[in-house]
């Protein structure tokens, strides 16, 4: 027989001013099962909890319903002190008499009858509230970061330099991302490759830090603390633990590619660095373009190289290594806007381009050494029209979102242009201009000072005429159409999530929105961390930003990832889901309700018709499950169930009120 | 719980409140001291999506005048997903029970934030006038079918 | 017919010979020329004894789970019904697709006291939708059948009148479970009504306990029922139980826009995923 103790709490006068908690008390004392009523002025106060103990020892209770405050304030508190008793922290039900009765009600007879319905319905569920107990994982302290631009690079090297294990993984044959693809960086102007590389190169000589490039993640199993990560190798054919990266055999390769690195605008070679900082500084062999490869003819590199690092044999390889947490900073692409604007030439003339291949023409290290060229004719562009939202905030054609970053790079844009060519001009088509960070106002208007017109409006074509670039549009504030020949022009187009980086999340249990972001935990309160407990993301792959932005929610994962490595072990909520085995049927649909992949289905002896048989069923994992019930609602026969809010805790509570 | 003769009837009405949201901004009703009628008895529920339909069959049965589904707003669940699971369950419950002959009104699911207190007490309002209108349920009332 | 019971006869003896299967279902006499009752073939010479007429009503796909754990394959006679319950069970992971050999017979409806069934009379899908080989020549489907007649007609009643009608009906059930058992979506391994510890509703057969079975039912199948219709054949009270499961069908497929269940073997179901776009009355 349960001996449940009742403590109704007046809370000084927030309760006891409007609900009758000695009437409260008295009908608890009533209620089947209730072997002790009482009220408390501040039960939650050091006596009120003394008094609570007494009680439990003198009445020998085996479970307690505190009618009180909300739980959300003070089941904790009670759950802990029920630690220094003989009762489970976990038989313990709160009746919520303050913010949900005295405080929303002012009838004095209907709140204490209400009063007493809730502590009658807290009653019925403690009678049926089992012990639970919390149990503890292993924390294994090696952090896996998954994308080696600067959101990666910058979390590895935080989480590395507090003194714990990081592996880097890039798909890439290099780190660096798309930062060190830019040349200058807004508003302070400098060099984007100067900060950059200087972190690529720590990064790839940090003692602490495993860089893995041109693999991917494969497989993901486990929970926080524990998860077991299959990355995959692609080949290289040369090998870098012998390569010096002398160079030789890029130089002497005899097949030409067209250089992504750059945007297309140079060609590289089949063997090659991504470019000349790339870190690994070693050589891989694009499999897609060697002709050694492809027809088994040629090898020069292979004839060539000082050391014989080079394997036309390479195969991919798979390799399992255990994390205690992941940090996804998958990144971003720009959208292909050929394909969404062809009213913009859709590709076909030279001289429109991207904004990053923009960043590329006018990077020192580019394929120009720096000077603005046309990409059609190599000739000094002197007026140039940039177009911004290309993409963005434009549901119709791409993207609702803002991309947040173009507004600034747009600027920078128009600056160095000014700046590199004399006598130059430049027309900026913007819808807004958004310029909300530190010195992002004065750059504007430093822009503007030094020349670059700006103009409200989109661009509703482009075409050419005469050589020129013909660009037609409105300007909204003066309502007229206007028409600017330019000489280039530069599209600033949005950015959308790395290709196959949903993928790549979905492979670590991390849901994305509609446009592929990566969905943080909470967007306010819990911005760096995912639904699946020990996995964090930063960066671009949770939505388009500056790399300020970029690099604070870096740390600010590598944060979170030190609160967890630091742990030795973790505790676990014991209000998990539980599945009676006997009767799963096996159908599933548990396992697609789950927002965290915490069940699989999982082959089991077991008897039928008095013959041992192999059945498949639904098997919790205790690491993973957030204890939501979604898999509890689901299930037909009723055969998963929420500890702690279980199917039948929950009938009782329904039925309390009816009960004769 | 007193029985109910005709003219002191009150209506009695059951919510299955999210944790996270609903439950949440039922506190921040009480906390900024809003009123609202004393019809309604909370469950605590972790999420909308631990729910089973069954629950709300089995209010009506026990004698319950309404029966009331809170979670989070969509996109805005605790768990990510659950109440988009809720929205599915419960849109297809609702039609069965009014097909089963259960009153329009009775039973209700509503999106309740943890900030929005205002919208918590106007829902009570609202609800328990609806089913003060309706009058008592009968229907699939378990002391009714005896009698 | 008589072509289809011979030729399946035949079919039945060559797999059961050459092992292919080791036992098939199909249906088999009775002592009354229009009824049959499911028949289980196991060794060649049983295949003479197999039925196929217009009195084969039995839906049989349920039958293929006594062989669920059996290492070998076993053998079944589907038509549009049964074939869609088989993928039916194989989605909800009771059968296993490589342990059943299915021989598919279009079908062009049954007769029941001398008319067309009224299980048939709705049906969409007469030929099988999943079969290993098929005797006879493809059907004509029957086009747009009003399934949802009857379910518009409640639908347009009072709210009192819908609430007394159920009840009237729920009334007459006598809680034998045989719309359970014949169902090809009611399959799980013990149903949530015996699980007396949790207590989800009371074992006795009184008309709220009734319409609390029935609409609990009807909820459970809702997004998987494949509108066999033998819940209400088998009904010994005749409670017409196709007006409240089409009732969850036609709003599942109105709400969510899901196709019928079980045209395939897909595990996924209308409420086991969602739509962020989904209807939303709850605002």
């Amino acid at each position: 027989m349960a001996r449940t103790g009742v403590i109704i709490c007046h809370c000084g006068s927030n309760i006891a001013s409007v609900v009758d908690v000695e009437r409260v008390a008295l009908a608890a004392g009533q209620m089947p099962g209730v072997t002790y009523a009482a009220t408390n002025k501040y039960t939650c106060s050091i006596s009120g909890q003394d008094m609570i103990k007494q009680a439990i020892a003198e009445h020998e209770l085996d479970r307690l319903v505190i009618a009180s405050c909300t739980p959300r304030m003070h089941e904790t508190t009670f759950r802990k002190m029920l630690t220094k008793t003989s009762i489970n922290p976990y038989m313990l039900e709160i009746a919520n008499i303050r913010e949900q009765c005295s405080w929303v009600h002012t009838d004095k007879e209907k709140a204490t009858e209400k009063a007493i319905d809730l502590v009658h319905m807290a009653v019925a569920k403690v009678l049926k509230d089992q012990p639970l107990f919390t149990s503890s994982i292993p924390v294994h302290k090696k952090c896996l970061v998954v994308g080696g631009g600067i959101a990666g690079i910058q979390a590895a090297l935080d989480v590395a330099e507090a003194g714990y294990e990081v592996t880097l993984v890039e798909r890439e044959p290099s780190i660096g991302g798309k930062m060190v693809m830019l040349d200058k960086t807004f508003p302070t102007l400098d060099c984007s490759a100067c900060i950059s590389t200087p972190k690529m190169a720590e990064a790839g000589a940090h003692p602490n830090i495993r860089l893995m490039t041109s693999c991917e993640i494969s497989a993901v199993t486990g929970y926080i603390g524990n998860f077991q990560v299959t990355i995959r190798q692609k080949p290289r054919y040369v090998n870098h633990d012998t390569c010096t990266g002398c160079g030789l055999c890029e130089e002497k390769c005899p097949t030409k590619v067209t250089n992504l690195f750059d945007q297309s605008l140079s060609k590289r070679k089949a063997i090659y660095k991504l470019f000349p900082q790339a870190v690994p500084a070693k050589p891989v062999i694009d499999s897609e373009h060697c002709t050694m490869l492809k027809s088994g003819k040629c090898g020069l590199c292979s004839k060539l190289c000082p050391l014989g690092c080079i394997n036309f044999e390479d195969q991919e390889d798979f390799i399992t290594e255990t994390f205690g947490a992941i940090v996804l900073a998958t990144g971003y692409d720009l959208i292909d806007w050929a394909k969404a604007y062809p009213e913009y030439g859709g590709g076909k003339y030279a001289n429109v381009i991207s904004g990053l291949q923009f960043e590329r023409l006018v990077n020192a290290s580019g394929p120009t050494e720096g000077h603005i060229q046309r990409p059609g004719d190599g000739a000094e562009p002197k007026t140039v029209v940039i177009v911004k939202c290309v993409g963005s905030r434009d549901p119709a054609k791409a993207k609702a979102y803002c991309s947040r970053a173009c507004c600034m790079y747009a600027a920078k844009h128009a600056h160095q242009i000014l700046e590199k060519i004399e006598g130059s001009k430049v027309y900026v088509f913007y819808i807004d201009v958004r310029t909300p960070g530190k010195g992002y106002e004065e750059f504007y208007d430093k822009t503007r000072a030094d020349g670059a017109v700006y103009i409200r409006g989109r661009v509703s074509k482009i075409y050419e005429e005469g050589g020129k670039l013909i660009c037609k549009g409105e300007d909204t504030l003066i309502g007229k159409q206007v028409a600017v020949e330019a000489d280039m022009v530069v599209l600033e187009t949005a950015m959308e999530p790395a290709h196959g980086s949903t993928e790549t999340a979905a492979t670590a249990g991390v849901s994305a929105d509609k446009d592929g972001w990566l969905t943080e935990a909470h967007p306010k309160l819990r911005p760096v961390e995912t639904q699946t407990a020990g996995v964090y993301l930063c960066g671009t792959a949770q939505g388009p930003k500056d790399i300020p932005d970029t690099v604070a929610q870096a740390s600010a994962a590598a944060a979170k990832v030190l609160g967890l490595l630091a742990k030795d072990e973790l505790e676990t909520s014991p209000m998990i889901s539980v599945v009676d085995a006997p009767k799963c049927s096996g159908c599933g649909f548990c396992e697609q309700v789950c927002p965290v992949k915490a069940i699989s289905m999982v082959d089991v002896p077991s008897m039928y018709n008095g013959k041992r048989v192999t059945r498949t069923v639904a098997q919790v994992n205790s690491g993973l499950c957030s204890g939501c019930g979604a898999c509890s609602a689901a299930c037909r026969t009723g055969c998963i169930d929420l500890l702690g809010f279980t199917n039948k805790q929950i009938l009782e509570e329904v039925d309390a009120l009816w009960q004769e | 719980m007193a029985r109910i003769d005709a003219e002191n009837w009150e209506p009695k009405i059951l919510a299955f409140c999210c944790n996270w949201c609903t439950y949440t901004g039922a506190d921040l009703a009480g906390l900024n001291r809003m009123k609202y009628p004393d019809n309604i008895r909370i469950v605590r529920v972790p999420c909308s999506g631990r729910v089973n339909p069954q629950f709300i069959l089995r209010g009506f049965q026990k004698g319950y005048d309404g029966v009331l589904v809170c979670g989070c707003h969509p996109g805005d669940c605790h768990y990510t997903s659950g109440n988009y699971f809720t929205r599915r369950r419960f849109l297809l419950m609702k039609r069965l029970l009014e097909y089963a002959g259960i009153e329009t009104g009775r039973f209700q699911a509503r999106w309740i934030s943890g900030a929005e207190a205002a919208k918590f007490r106007d829902t009570v309002l609202k609800v328990t006038e609806e089913i003060r209108a309706l009058g008592p349920n009968h229907r699939m009332k378990e002391a009714d079918d005896h009698e | 017919m008589s072509d289809v019971q011979n030729t399946l006869r035949d079919r039945v003896r060559s797999l059961l010979a050459e092992g292919k299967i080791s036992c098939f279902i199909g249906w088999g006499p009775t002592r009354f020329k229009d009824r049959t009752i499911p028949k289980f073939a196991n060794k060649p010479e049983d295949a003479g004894e197999l039925v196929y007429n217009e009195h084969c009503l039995s839906n049989l796909a349920k039958y293929a789970l006594d062989f669920q754990f059996s290492a070998e394959v076993a053998g079944i006679a589907v038509r549009g019904c049964e074939s869609r319950a088989i993928n039916r069970l194989i989605a909800d992971g009771r059968l296993t697709r490589s342990k059943l050999y299915l021989v598919g017979i279009p079908c062009e409806g049954m007769l029941e006291n001398g008319s067309t069934a009224e299980k048939c009379a709705f049906c969409r899908h007469r030929n099988p939708v999943v079969y290993d080989e098929l005797i006879g020549e493809p059907v004509a489907e029957q086009e747009n059948p009003p399934r949802f007649e009857q379910v518009l007609e409640l639908e347009s009643a009072s709210s009192e009148d819908r609430y007394d009608f159920w009840q009237r009906e729920f009334a007459k059930c006598i809680r034998c479970y045989a719309c359970r058992n014949a169902c090809p979506a009611c399959n799980c391994m013990e149903c949530y009504t015996e699980q007396y510890r949790t207590g989800w509703q009371g074992k006795q057969a009184n008309t709220l306990e009734n319409s609390v079975f029935g609409f609990t039912r009807a909820y459970h199948i809702g997004d998987r029922c494949i509108e066999c219709g033998e819940c209400e054949r088998v009904c010994p009270m005749g409670i017409p139980l196709m007006k409240l499961n089409r009732k969850l069908v036609k709003d599942v497929e109105s709400l969510f826009g899901s196709e019928e269940s079980g045209l395939s073997d897909d595990a996924s179901h209308a409420l086991g995923c969602y739509d962020k776009e989904d209807l939303e009355e709850f605002m």
